[in-house]
């Protein structure tokens, strides 16, 4: 993607007097985004539509208070007017500048990864899944942040989406079945995207419904980065009044659970190289021997001392702290071990929506199928279903004897608060958790 | 590059066959909290085209005339599967916007809200976080059969986050409202007071069966959930002669918001539902194509990044025969008032299935009894529908996100869980 001409110097030495006391912060955010989706159909590329974007946020913050000024555009005189805008919303003098128009947009090279998986994805889903409707997105978008103090720092990040219904057969007929992939964007990705599809469109029974009450369930193929994502992550975002708000290392869970969100981990979903706010990232220990250990920070509630969960949906939303990759460290049971422990209950590998209410604690999930264990064997297929609990309650009956095989969970890869919408991933074991509420959907 | 000259390099890849679109935006907005506040001042530039080439319809979108000729370049490059042009529409629709003035900043109404939720909940719900936004935008379509429309629109909207606590138990709410008229912060007051205190009781519903009373926001929620029973193929389960009561008309009618659609369909007053028989349906310029029949003026772009899509724009109840909401609520024997709902209303529309979830009022004999923490309704649309028999002359619009308008319904022979 062609280089955005941004004179970061001068920009920097604009916003330098906005943040003279530690305590302020000022900064300009610019983004460059280009989409290609492909609607693919019964092995087809049935409609495309490409986007191209570029915007860009002059911002000020200090004690609470925050100013953003956006636009869209990304070149230099348009960083300019939002920084004079900026300033004149502050009630600041305005900047001495040069007069000039607004800088036309420079044209670039087109997408290379679009039309390679416009020529290889309609055969490859075909194969594993001859009919159905999916939707696939190639994004790369490249993001700039010029700090009033200290360098600037700009990144890349290309994600590959593909969702949509398959229809599978089972052995009642013809069952569609919902289907998410996300990851980021690479050659890698493709064997990983066949399994996956092989895997959702193996024929099954078509399922019952599983009753309501409460269960033991088991959150297997990595699906428990979901319930986590909702129970520990956002609650422990800075700022976030919740059940855990005040518990700061008292135990909520068993020893042996470790949970961390991780932007550094580039290969899941939601990584990255540098926050939304020029801060470099770093791992946060959620959980830590099972007490809470950390909470995910940025600028506003840590200044300098960030943890780079600063994060944008793009330049015309504000920076909160969000969280990343939701990643859960191997424990040492065996699948076999859990499902015997489990003895009766519901064995869960797929998390299709999950939503928390931070200030009760009370969270759901929502599960397309799931199989029954009776006496530690997986039994019949049922669901739909949605699983409820309180999140102190809930992280409390996770049992010890966590799953020794980590994996990425390909399902999960965009998480809304408020209306912003950002990029999340993780990886995790198999987890045990005894007496959630069940209700069935079907 | 400039909005003439993508027009022409549309002209030139596809004679007669495109569309361009483009819009402006501007807002204000400020979100307050009890520490501390944001502002923020946006304007926002979208372009976007559709264009029939080598026997497919391809859209392009982009934040500037350049970026979208790449776009449009890209998409070329494409090959699709084959289709049909559409019946692109022509005329002219409104005129050039006049200069803008500058916005205002949203008003001020953290501190008011605040005191009316904390007398409306009696001091149980404190109002956490309000986001006010004044916005205007400014639209133009012209297209290769002479179309040129220019549209503009302002609006004030936002959303509150309240919390409601009662000891050791809490329960947070968030409503997103939009004044067309002046701010009605008292009517948001109630609305969040309810949502977040009534959930606090934890008393279930003392009844399994009886009349259901829909409040206003709830009934509009429910709507705008059935909407796409009048915007894709009827489902096998419904009986256009029988589908609903005959109390029952719906109406899309945004004549007096803006004379066309994203489209450039000129805009008109459909009705969807007569005296209870299903008599009509929303069509963009695409499913009126794949329908043969002409486009109703439906084809709705929410942001200029995705193509147009079949969408209700302003839905809404209508019945000749409206009673005061207090009238509904002395015909009710024994059942629950529906004040909030707790979760999104979930609904199968192939499937004839439906369930809501609220927290509400218990009424015996039209007089309230005490608050129901959560209650949920389940089973057929069809149901639902016909036994919908009285409606309130209380309609109010909600966004969500298109504007649907509905009153305080009454609901017979309802089973609650």
């Amino acid at each position: 993607m062609q280089e955005m001409p941004l004179d970061t110097a001068s920009i920097a030495r604009w916003l330098e007097p906005l943040a003279r006391t530690p305590d302020e912060t000022a900064d300009l955010f610019s983004e460059s985004r280009r989409e290609t989706v492909l609607a693919i159909e019964n092995g087809a590329l049935a409609e495309v539509a490409t986007r191209r974007e570029r915007a860009l946020a002059a911002r000020w913050c200090a004690e609470g208070r925050q100013t953003l000024v956006a636009s869209s555009g990304g070149g230099d005189a348009e960083a300019r007017e939002a920084v004079r805008r900026l300033r004149a919303a502050l009630g600041r003098s305005p900047l001495p500048m040069r007069p000039g128009g607004l800088d036309e947009e420079p044209e670039d090279e087109g997408s290379t990864a679009a039309p390679r998986w416009a020529r290889r994805l309609p055969g490859l889903i075909a194969r594993a899944a001859p009919r159905h409707r999916l939707t696939a997105t190639i994004a790369e978008s490249r993001r700039e942040i010029v700090p009033a103090r200290g360098a600037p720092a700009s990144f890349t990040r290309r994600l590959f989406s593909l969702e949509g219904t398959i229809v599978a057969a089972s052995r009642a007929g013809d069952e569609p079945r919902a289907f998410a992939f996300h990851a980021p964007e690479s050659e890698q990705i493709t064997e990983e995207l066949k399994r996956a599809l092989s895997a959702a469109a193996e024929p099954r029974e078509r399922p019952i419904p599983c009753g309501d009450g409460e269960i033991d369930v088991v959150l297997a193929e990595g699906c428990a980065v979901v319930f986590l994502h909702e129970a520990l992550a956002h609650p422990l975002e800075a700022g976030a009044v919740s059940p855990l708000s005040a518990l700061a290392d008292a135990r909520v869970a068993v020893s042996e659970l470790e949970v961390k969100d991780d932007p550094t981990r580039l290969d899941l979903f939601g990584g990255y190289e540098q926050d939304d706010e020029g801060s470099t990232p770093r791992a946060v220990r959620l959980l830590d021997g099972g007490r809470v250990a950390g909470r995910l920070t940025d600028r506003a509630h840590a200044g300098p001392r960030s943890s780079g969960h600063g994060r944008r949906g793009g330049a015309f939303d504000a920076p909160a702290p969000r969280g990343s990759n939701l990643v859960v460290a191997p424990g040492h049971a065996s699948a076999d071990e859990i499902a015997r422990r489990l003895d009766n209950g519901l064995w869960i590998e797929q998390l299709t929506a999950a939503s928390v209410e931070l200030s009760s604690g009370q969270f759901r999930l929502r599960f397309p199928r799931a199989r029954r264990v009776r006496r530690g064997r997986l039994a019949d297929e049922c669901g739909p279903g949605l699983l409820a609990g309180e999140i102190l309650p809930a992280l409390a009956a996770i049992e010890a004897g966590v799953g020794r095989e980590v994996q990425p969970y390909r399902g999960l890869g965009w998480c809304a608060r408020d209306g912003v919408v950002v990029p999340v991933g993780g990886a995790a074991p198999d987890l045990l958790l005894r007496r959630l509420r069940v209700r069935s959907l079907a | 590059m400039t909005g003439e000259d993508l027009s022409e390099l549309l002209a030139r890849r596809a004679p007669g066959e495109w569309e361009l679109y483009g819009k402006r935006g501007t807002s204000r907005e400020t979100v307050s909290r009890a520490a501390g506040a944001t502002r923020a001042h946006r304007d926002e530039e979208g372009w976007a085209a559709r264009w029939w080439e080598q026997g497919s319809l391809r859209f392009a979108a982009a934040s500037s005339p350049t970026g979208l000729r790449t776009a449009i370049e890209e998409a070329a490059n494409l090959t699709a599967g084959a289709q049909d042009s559409l019946d692109w529409p022509s005329g002219a629709f409104g005129a050039e916007a006049p200069e803008p003035t500058p916005l205002p900043e949203p008003p001020e109404l953290f501190t008011e809200l605040a005191r009316q939720l904390a007398a409306e909940s009696r001091g149980e719900a404190g109002l956490q976080e309000l986001t006010i936004r004044v916005g205007r935008t400014a639209e133009t379509i012209v297209n290769g059969r002479s179309l040129r429309a220019a549209l503009s629109g302002s609006r004030l909207d936002g959303v509150a986050t309240a919390v409601g606590r009662r000891g050791t138990r809490a329960c947070e709410a968030r409503v997103a409202f939009r004044w067309d008229e002046a701010p009605d912060t008292a009517a948001l007051a109630r609305r969040l007071a309810d949502r977040t205190t009534l959930p606090l009781s934890e008393k279930p519903s003392p009844f399994e069966r009886g009349e259901l009373l829909l409040d206003p926001s709830v009934s509009s929620a429910l709507l705008a959930a059935l909407a796409g029973l009048f915007t894709a193929a009827v489902p096998r389960w419904v009986s256009r002669a029988q589908f609903a009561s005959p109390a029952i008309t719906i109406v899309d009618d945004a004549t007096a918001d803006t004379p066309c659609d994203g489209e450039g369909t000129k805009t008109r007053r459909v009705e969807l539902v007569r005296e209870g028989v299903l008599r009509g349906s929303l069509c963009d310029l695409s499913s009126a194509h794949r329908r043969r029949t002409p486009p109703t003026g439906h084809g709705v772009r929410p942001s200029y990044r995705n193509a147009p899509a079949t969408r209700p724009r302003r839905l809404f109840f209508e019945t000749a025969s409206a009673v005061p909401p207090r009238e509904l609520l002395e015909q009710v024997r024994r059942g629950l008032y529906a004040s909030a709902l707790v979760a999104p209303p979930r609904v199968e529309l192939d499937a004839d299935r439906y369930e809501i979830e609220f927290c509400g009022i218990a009424v015996v004999a039209g007089r309230a009894q005490g608050p129901v923490a959560g209650a949920r309704c389940r089973g057929r649309i069809s149901e639902l529908l016909r036994r919908m028999t009285r409606l309130g002359s209380d309609r109010a619009f909600f966004p969500l996100p298109d504007l649907v308008g509905a009153p305080t319904i009454l609901v017979d022979r309802t089973s609650f869980e």
